[in-house]
């Protein structure tokens, strides 16, 4: 087990509840994969510093989290395969 | 006075640097790609990462922020070319 954390950006033309649903959905896939969720940070609506797929604001969301590093590629994948999901990143942490 | 025609000449624009590596005089400033304010420090108004020679700091840390800030681009914090847009909101 290793600390990550992870910062995604989704759509931030999306309602309430789709973000809460989605963030969720984030959460629990960390969770299946017998990961423990640290902290959960939402920034909100962020300018982006260039246009993702023509749009120009994006929700940012960082989750710091244990995980067991074989898993860390499967997670990365799964979050190709949303179309929400603008970027992620998953960066190691001490 | 041969010192000073060394520095006088080349076409490159004098930056007056720092004589010490600031992450090696502060141990508290840790590089992290999340903190804007810190990375924009190493980007030129072209957004290109500014040399070792111009921030003084030293080849360890160098390549510690050049990593932060290709990790600060990647989710769109600091641009890939271009001044950083300031938001008034945030």
């Amino acid at each position: 087990m290793h600390t990550y954390e992870l910062i995604y950006i989704l759509q931030a033309d999306l309602d309430e509840a789709t973000l809460n649903g989605l963030t969720e959905t984030v959460e629990n896939l960390i969770k299946t994969a017998n990961g423990e969720i640290l902290k959960v940070d939402r920034w909100g609506k962020r300018r982006l510093a260039y246009p993702i797929r023509k749009l120009t604001e994006g929700y940012y969301v960082l989750v710091s989290f244990k995980l067991d590093p074989s898993e860390v590629a499967n997670l990365r994948r799964t979050f190709g395969y949303n179309e929400q999901i603008l970027r992620s990143i998953i960066v190691r942490t001490l | 006075m041969s010192d000073y025609k060394s520095n006088s000449g080349g076409s490159r624009h004098y930056v007056s640097k720092p004589k010490f590596c600031q992450f090696c005089a502060d141990k508290n400033l840790v590089i992290d790609y999340k903190n804007v304010d810190l990375m924009t420090r190493f980007i030129n108004e072209t957004g290109k990462i500014r040399p070792r020679r111009q921030t003084g700091t030293c080849a360890k840390h160098q390549r510690e922020v050049a990593k932060a800030i290709k990790n600060a681009r990647h989710i769109a914090l600091i641009p890939f070319e271009g001044d950083i847009y300031y938001d008034q909101n945030s």
